[in-house]
């Protein structure tokens, strides 16, 4: 049994201008141990997914499907029992270090918060573990005391901070919400490390959140592309970027710095973004049908007749297309 | 090289100038508490001595502010009606401050309809002027130093509660209370232990400014004769008093009038210098 299976999950928003669909039909499961990436642009649902699963939607969400971890269904659960779960057994890098801790309250006691309400630990044994847990996240003694207050920290070294109260319960699930879209690009790479190096040592599965396609192909087994609150394609990640099934998926590739490279159309000797045209669909108003279907090159009419079903495109591996791409992606 | 000396330089004089407000304005707080302090123990004269035969006498050394027109000491008068307007502007503060601050936490915290009552009670408490209120609270319970603390004390609630929800409404949005809820903590931990904190800068700016704010209400209200009673002396009745003898002897609504002003201007200036030290905005840009 998986550990995390969220099943045909639709989450909508009451918003004075109609219903905002936030989330369509989404369904994936994840694994003790296993590492899965959720990308797609901004607004397609990314952040929601994770924060559904942590038991976090704002009051005014209404849902239907189900949320399954360790057999429970989150949606079905009242406040106690997500309480015990969120942070416990399922927590969450924030994306932005500088909102994610308390400018007042020295750091030592924000990892602590957690242990102490958790896991029942007085403040000294708490204390302890919260010394512990900087060490682990790169962030040694004597240099990095607990009694420091976030602004004495850079930007990378908070999201230290952010990733050891993450960890702080030993999780069986991380969740980590684009956790270095706000650092410097040289940061990114140690930040992914720590990442990487603490769900292989530990077991915890992880979900990745990002628009980088980048670190996706790094830290992730299976990848998940979501669109306008559905997931256009799935499977592993290696797969995925071999064949890029979805016609989104190649977009968001080719729009991407990483695929410069490999990219046509340089004009002067610079090598131009392909950028895909439109934009999301708003969610208070989505089309009919596909919902890529007004920016894809590809469509037809049947694209506006209904949803395309997801479609088996390779070995484990899904497309919610009609008129998939082929064949291996030209490298 | 030499555009870090004159950054050094900028820097500095503008501590200097921030801390010359919170000293000078520290320093007159001190004074007026310190006066108020001494007169619990020891005045020069009682306040209620009467001395018909040395009335309205010029100042001396005997008599360093001069007497009024029953004889009594100025000075005296003075320095107990110091006491009298710190006792009642702390406790209206107090009283502002600790119904005010819960309930904008309480209306930052729960929106919705909670938010609606709290804020539009709190309108409708800001509607009346204080020495309105005060005015028909002593109508309704007759004058005296207690029922001048209540009028002020329930126009400070709304001014607090305001400052309270604006202040923390950002704040709940902060990725760092959503940790906090992911640790477990409950909605009342959270304003207690994370937003209050954050938000105690701006308040205890706005509780310096409303002490000084209170000691003008009680002067207003006891220039009214709203306030405190005789024999008990207060500023503002000292200036009602003297207004009779304006033209023989002005220096009787001179002392308690320069009292006053010197007592709301140490308090502003020390509302200023605590901004200036507190609030983390000004406090990055170094």
């Amino acid at each position: 049994m998986p550990l995390l299976d969220i099943a045909d999950l639709t989450l909508r928003i009451p918003t004075v201008e109609g219903t905002a669909e936030i989330l369509n039909d989404v369904s994936f499961a994840l694994n003790r141990g296993e590492s899965i990436g959720l990308v797609g642009e901004s607004g397609c649902g990314k952040s929601m997914t994770a924060l559904a699963a942590m038991g976090l939607l704002p009051e005014s969400a209404q849902t239907r499907g189900a949320i399954r971890f360790d057999g429970q269904d989150l949606l079905r659960t009242d406040e106690a029992g997500l309480c015990a779960i969120r942070g416990r057994r399922i927590a969450m890098i924030f994306q932005e270090p500088m909102t994610a801790l308390n400018p007042v309250m020295c750091i030592g006691a924000q990892i602590a918060e957690g242990l102490r309400l958790h896991l029942r630990l007085g403040p000294g044994e708490a204390e302890d573990r919260a010394r512990r847990l900087l060490d682990r996240v790169g962030l040694p003694a004597p240099r990095f005391s607990p009694q420091l207050y976030p602004h004495q920290l850079s930007g990378g070294q908070r999201q230290r901070v952010v990733i050891a109260m993450a960890l702080a319960c030993d999780p069986d699930i991380l969740i980590a919400d684009e956790p270095t879209t706000a650092l410097d690009v040289t940061i990114q790479a140690q930040i992914l490390d720590l990442i990487a190096s603490i769900t292989a040592e530990t077991g915890m599965a992880l979900i990745m959140i990002t628009h980088d396609l980048g670190i996706v192909a790094e830290t992730t087994e299976r990848m998940l592309v979501m669109y306008a609150g559905r997931i256009v394609e799935q499977g592993p990640t290696a797969e995925v970027f071999a064949r890029m099934a979805h016609p989104y998926t190649r977009g968001l590739f080719a729009a991407s710095p990483h695929a410069a490279v490999v990219s046509v159309g340089s004009t002067e000797g610079r090598v131009r973004l392909a950028a895909i045209p439109g934009q999301v669909p708003d969610p208070v108003h989505r089309p009919a049908g596909c919902v890529f279907a007004d920016r894809c090159a590809r469509q037809t009419e049947a694209c506006r007749a209904e949803v395309p079903a997801a479609m088996t495109v390779g070995p484990d591996h899904t497309a919610a297309c009609i008129h998939p791409v082929l064949g291996e992606v030209p490298a | 090289m030499s555009l870090d000396i004159l950054r050094e330089g900028r820097a500095k004089r503008r501590i200097g100038g921030r801390n010359r407000n919170l000293w000078i304005g520290g320093a007159v707080t001190l004074v007026l508490v310190l006066t108020a302090l001494i007169s619990l123990v020891w005045t020069p004269y009682p306040v209620a001595g009467i001395d018909i035969p040395g009335k309205l006498a010029t100042p001396s050394w005997t008599h360093p502010f001069g007497t009024d027109h029953f004889g009594r000491d100025v000075f005296s008068m003075i320095m107990v009606g110091a006491r009298n307007s710190i006792v009642v502007a702390f406790v209206a503060v107090g009283i502002g401050a600790g119904l005010g601050i819960p309930l904008g936490l309480l209306a930052a915290a729960r929106r919705g309809w909670v938010d609606e009552t709290v804020m539009r009670f709190n309108d409708f408490a800001f509607a009346f002027p204080a020495l309105l209120s005060a005015v028909m609270i002593t109508a309704i319970a007759g004058p005296g130093a207690v029922n001048a603390i209540i009028a002020i004390g329930i126009f400070n609630v709304p001014v607090f509660a305001r400052l309270a929800r604006g202040a923390s409404m950002s704040l709940w949005k902060r990725e760092y209370v959503l940790a906090a809820r992911v640790a477990a903590k409950g909605d009342v931990a959270i304003a207690i232990e994370h937003i209050l904190p954050n938000i105690a800068g701006v308040l205890i700016v706005q509780a310096t400014i409303q002490f000084a704010l209170g000691i003008l209400a009680e002067a207003g209200l006891s220039y009214l004769g709203l306030g405190a009673q005789p024999p008990q002396p207060s500023w503002g009745k000292m200036l009602n008093d003297a207004q009779t003898y304006i033209y023989l002897a002005p220096r009787l609504a001179i002392f308690p009038g320069m009292a006053i002003t010197l007592a709301v201007l140490g308090l502003n200036l020390l509302g200023d210098g605590l901004r200036d030290l507190l609030d983390p905005r000004l406090r990055r840009e170094r």
